[in-house]
């Protein structure tokens, strides 16, 4: 019965708050309650009330009063504390499973006012506070738990305050558009994956490149300036091209049939792995998935690429 | 850290607290038994040295100290109900509280409950300075909620910490329709036990030295305001207890007065007043003669004296009028003769023979009256505060040996003469005389104005006021009392007082007279206000009490009406953007209409490509203000106002 309260009314406020990448926070989407101790002071003002009326105490009305006004005016404070507060979500850096996601949200505050203990984070409950000067703009990480390869949703985050007296808390919740991508999580698989592995049969073949000094030769007309042997030019003997050879031997194409017979998880798990110490070892690699295959390749880029079509596989 | 709530390990905030709980606690300490005020003291210095420490008390020996805390406010109060033993209590648990406090829960209950002990110390006093006091304390505690809800703790709590002044001064208009409308009941809820405390005041014997003791408290005992005319002050006798019972010594309030019939009798209105009581823990009240009606919640007794059902333990205002009452066709019934012409046996003998003996040469009562007044005149009978003590028979020791005495002195013996004469008389006690206070228009009665005198029953004239005191030759008042004696009725002319205003002197009263009629003001019109003022104006006003129930109503429009007017400047507040902002979310604006896809998420240099690819025309007008804000935000320190005003210019042109 609860539960199911709170999903409708959940699935209210999401409609309210739709998912963008910047939320300014206005009447339509900031909710407003007291706080546990605002509900005390409700009750120390009813009791002092009571006690006023009964030792006809008229200091006591007057300090009563007082605290009602506050409470009274707090509600306003509280509520603009939040009020035109711009959040902006931005994208976040991809994370393999099992580590936490960082989600970082900006607080943009475009108004004159500064605006204080602004709390934002996964829910009510957990929140990271900052302040947010007039005219500036603050950032909060969110850690975002993941465990399970794929696109995450960013849930719906709560961007919370309390501030000036605590007595109301005012609220509102955003939702980020962007998704994490979580690679899966890399496991070294406890064989060598040697199928489909051609890149070995030519590993000793050679080819022209730019990695090692191999020999000079003469310089011909198109040779990049940087290979020019600028040394010999000086002393007048000519001018020289500097020949270098890549080594391209420990080409490797990670295949899927190499752990097909393991469990679908762990198998992605192990060619992740895989993906993770060929590039360490700057070697070059491609991917062969089921639907998928990735050109041999090497680099920040084709690293994510290549984990990106596991983690979607 | 993902928190709920903010620690308070944060700068400043114990330091803060402790700040708070003392200015919250500093009236406390007068009036709650010392060794309690001295513990909450300890506790708050131990908290701070903790706190410097960075270390926590066991939870166990918090327990201890409890516990004894407790046992000692048992100890001293043999009860732990009751209101001062709650107080103590209270303020003993709530330094505790610090004591123990490790989260933002500890320190926002403290801050709260802050509330309840500035209330608690209204009960002492409702001075003016307690006044100052609250708007003090409520300042500091928001002070502390503040920076206990800023992530900055006490850090800029100078700037932040305006917030709190801001809304302190808004709660006052709040509070101030409030107090003046919100429905007050004029009867206690349930009925508490009264402390009784012994306030200085008169009481209902009198013996010799019980009131010349009265004559060093300078407190007022209440303050007077006339409406229309006001008698002379040589003629404000404030009648309280008349005393009829006589056991030699002690003079006793008669016991057996009965409350007074309706009087049938021929009355004239003399003078309208309203008297604004302190408190003083007694049941009687006073007025200048004769009462015929007697204020609600007070009786009325046949001798002319109020007394209230409960005791006056918070200042309490009455109107009331004297009448000028025709004794002469009512004489006095033989109960009340027997009462007022009854004398112990066996004490005080020579002033019964001599008064006997004397009054064989002065047949009428009115002459030996004015021949006993006359004799104290012209004898050796001096005026002071410190006559010689007098261990049995104060009538005849004083009358015959030490001639020295207080008004109480003389009024027992006078009336102790009268019936050994076979005159009806009674001692009155009350106040005589009045300060006036021209700033406030009013009368000041102190407690040094505390006075005895006497009543004599006239056969066709009723009760004659007589006091005996302005018969003393004036070189026989002792230096301090002459003022006092001076200003008395002038029952034989030839004692002549100075009557009538006599103009403050100095600025030292001035001041003094000053601030009391602020006192007076705040004690009658804030303090005194109660159900029967709120009828009173509202009255003025046009609504009747039975239309009571629409004030609320009325109230709470008030109220919501105002809150949705400042609730509108609030968040206008909130909304206000800083020039350039404004203008550049006016010009995104202008370019959504265009039809460019811009929204405040892109970067200025982003809208100008954008609209540069969509619209060329568009681009033309809009590309100066574009660049000029580029220009304005990334280019520049400080915004530059003629570049500015041509951004303004620029946008409204698109």
């Amino acid at each position: 019965m609860l539960s199911a309260i709170k999903k409708s009314f959940f699935s209210w406020v999401d409609k309210r708050s739709p998912r963008q990448s910047a939320t300014v926070l206005r009447q339509k989407n900031i909710y407003i309650l007291p706080t546990r101790y605002g509900w005390l002071m409700l009750g120390i003002l009813v009791l002092i009330l009571i006690a006023s009326t009964n030792y006809q105490n008229n200091m006591g009305f007057m300090a009563g009063f007082v605290l009602l006004a506050v409470g009274f005016l707090s509600l306003f404070y509280t509520f603009r504390n939040l009020k035109g507060i711009e959040v902006r979500c931005l994208k976040s850096a991809p994370v393999f499973a099992s580590n936490d996601a960082i989600v970082t949200v900006q607080l943009v505050n475009t108004t004159q006012s500064q605006r204080v203990g602004v709390g934002l984070g996964l829910s009510k409950k957990s929140v990271r506070y900052v302040d947010v000067a007039a005219e500036s703009k603050s950032s909060v990480q969110v850690n975002l738990a993941t465990n399970k390869r794929g696109l995450l949703d960013v849930p719906r985050l709560a961007c919370t305050t309390m501030f000036p007296f605590g007595i109301f808390e005012a609220w509102s919740w955003v939702r980020s558009p962007y998704q994490v991508l979580v690679y899966p999580k890399p496991i070294p698989c406890p064989e060598p994956l040697v199928a489909s592995n051609r890149g070995i049969e030519d590993g000793n073949t050679r080819e022209k490149g730019a990695e090692d000094f191999h020999s000079l030769r003469d310089y011909q007309a198109g040779d990049p300036i940087k290979q020019v042997m600028w040394k010999a030019y000086a002393r007048e003997r000519g001018l020289y091209s500097k020949e270098f050879e890549d080594y391209v031997g420990e080409q490797q194409t990670l295949s899927w049939d190499s752990v097909a017979h393991y469990e679908k998880e762990l198998a992605i798990s192990y060619l992740a792995d895989a993906v993770l110490s060929a590039e360490e070892s700057q070697q070059h690699y491609g991917l062969e998935l089921p639907q998928q295959t990735i050109a041999t390749g090497q680099g920040a880029e084709h690293m994510h690429s290549c984990l990106k079509a596991l983690a979607l596989m | 850290m993902n928190v709920k709530e903010l620690p308070i390990t944060r700068s400043g905030v114990v330091p803060l607290l402790i700040i708070v709980q003392a200015i919250v606690l500093l009236p406390l300490w007068f009036f709650i038994p010392s060794w309690i005020s001295a513990t909450t003291i300890a506790i708050l210095l131990g908290k701070y040295y903790m706190y410097r420490q960075g270390v926590h008390a066991p939870r166990w020996i918090l327990l201890v100290v409890v516990l004894l805390c407790v046992g000692g406010v048992f100890l001293q109060f043999k009860t732990l109900n009751g209101r001062d033993a709650g107080i103590g209590l209270i303020s003993l648990m709530y330094a505790f509280k610090l004591l123990e406090a490790r989260s933002y829960r500890d320190a926002s209950l403290i801050l709260f409950i802050s509330f309840f002990i500035v209330v608690t110390a209204f009960f002492y006093s409702e001075a003016i300075w307690m006044g100052v006091y609250l708007l003090i304390a409520v300042l500091a505690i928001l002070l502390g909620l503040v920076a206990l809800n800023s992530p900055q703790g006490a850090q800029g709590i100078g700037s932040i910490g305006r917030l709190s002044g801001v809304t302190l001064l808004q709660a006052i208009p709040i509070m101030v329709l409030l107090f003046f409308f919100f429905p007050r009941s004029s009867t206690p809820l349930w009925s508490m036990p009264t402390d009784t405390q012994a306030g200085s005041g008169i009481d209902d014997t009198m013996s010799p030295g019980s009131i010349g003791a009265l004559h060093t408290f300078d407190d007022i005992a209440f303050r007077v305001d006339f409406e229309g005319e006001v008698p002379a002050r040589s003629e404000m006798y404030w009648r309280g207890l008349v005393l009829s019972e006589f056991d030699g010594f002690t003079w006793f309030k008669d016991q057996h007065s009965p409350i007074r019939q309706e009087l049938d009798l021929p009355m004239t209105q003399t003078f309208q007043y309203r008297v604004q009581m302190e408190p003083n823990n007694r049941n009687w009240i006073f007025g200048l003669e004769d009462l015929a009606e007697a204020p609600d919640g007070a009786y009325l007794f046949s001798d002319f004296t109020w007394n209230r059902r409960r005791q006056t333990a918070q200042r309490f205002i009455y109107s009331a009028t004297a009448y000028d009452i025709d004794f002469s066709q009512k004489p006095l019934s033989e109960l009340q003769l027997d009462r007022y012409l009854q004398l112990p046996t066996g004490s005080n003998e020579d002033t019964r023979d001599w008064a006997q003996e004397q009054r064989q040469n002065h047949p009428s009562n009115e002459a030996f009256i004015r021949w006993i007044l006359s004799y104290i005149h012209q004898n050796e009978f001096y005026y002071t505060l410190s006559p010689p003590v007098i261990e049995i028979d104060s009538v005849d020791g004083f009358w015959f040996d030490s001639q020295q005495g207080y008004c109480e002195h003389y009024a027992g013996a006078f009336v102790y003469i009268m019936r050994a004469a076979g005159i009806p008389a009674r001692v009155v006690t009350g106040y005589q005389g009045a300060e006036y206070n021209p700033y406030g228009d009013y009368y000041i009665v102190r407690q040094s104005d505390a006075h005895a005198w006497t009543e004599v029953w006239l056969d066709g004239e009723g009760w004659r006021r007589i006091d005996p005191t302005a018969a003393i030759h004036p070189s026989r008042v002792e230096e301090d009392l002459r003022g006092d004696a001076s200003s008395r009725d002038g029952w034989m002319e030839e004692f002549g007082a100075d009557v009538g205003f006599e103009a403050p002197e100095g600025l030292l009263q001035n001041l003094a007279l000053r601030w009391d009629a602020i006192q007076s003001f705040w004690s009658e019109t804030v303090m005194g206000y109660s159900q029967d003022m709120q009828f009173g104006w509202l009255r003025k006003l046009g609504i009747e009490r039975d239309q009571y129930r629409y004030l609320g109503y009325g109230l709470l429009a008030t109220i919501i009406l105002a809150g949705l007017v400042f609730g509108y400047v609030v968040l206008r507040s909130a909304q206000r953007l800083e020039p350039v902002t404004k203008h550049y979310l006016l010009l995104l604006k202008k370019l959504q209409k265009l039809g460019i896809p811009c929204d405040r998420t892109m970067g200025p240099k982003d809208v100008l490509q954008v609209t540069r690819a969509t619209s060329q025309k568009a681009y033309a007008k809009a590309a100066p203000a574009l660049k000029t804000y580029i220009a304005l935000r990334y280019q520049q320190e400080a915004v530059d106002s003629t570049m500015l005003k041509r951004f303004k210019q620029q946008v409204s042109r698109v």
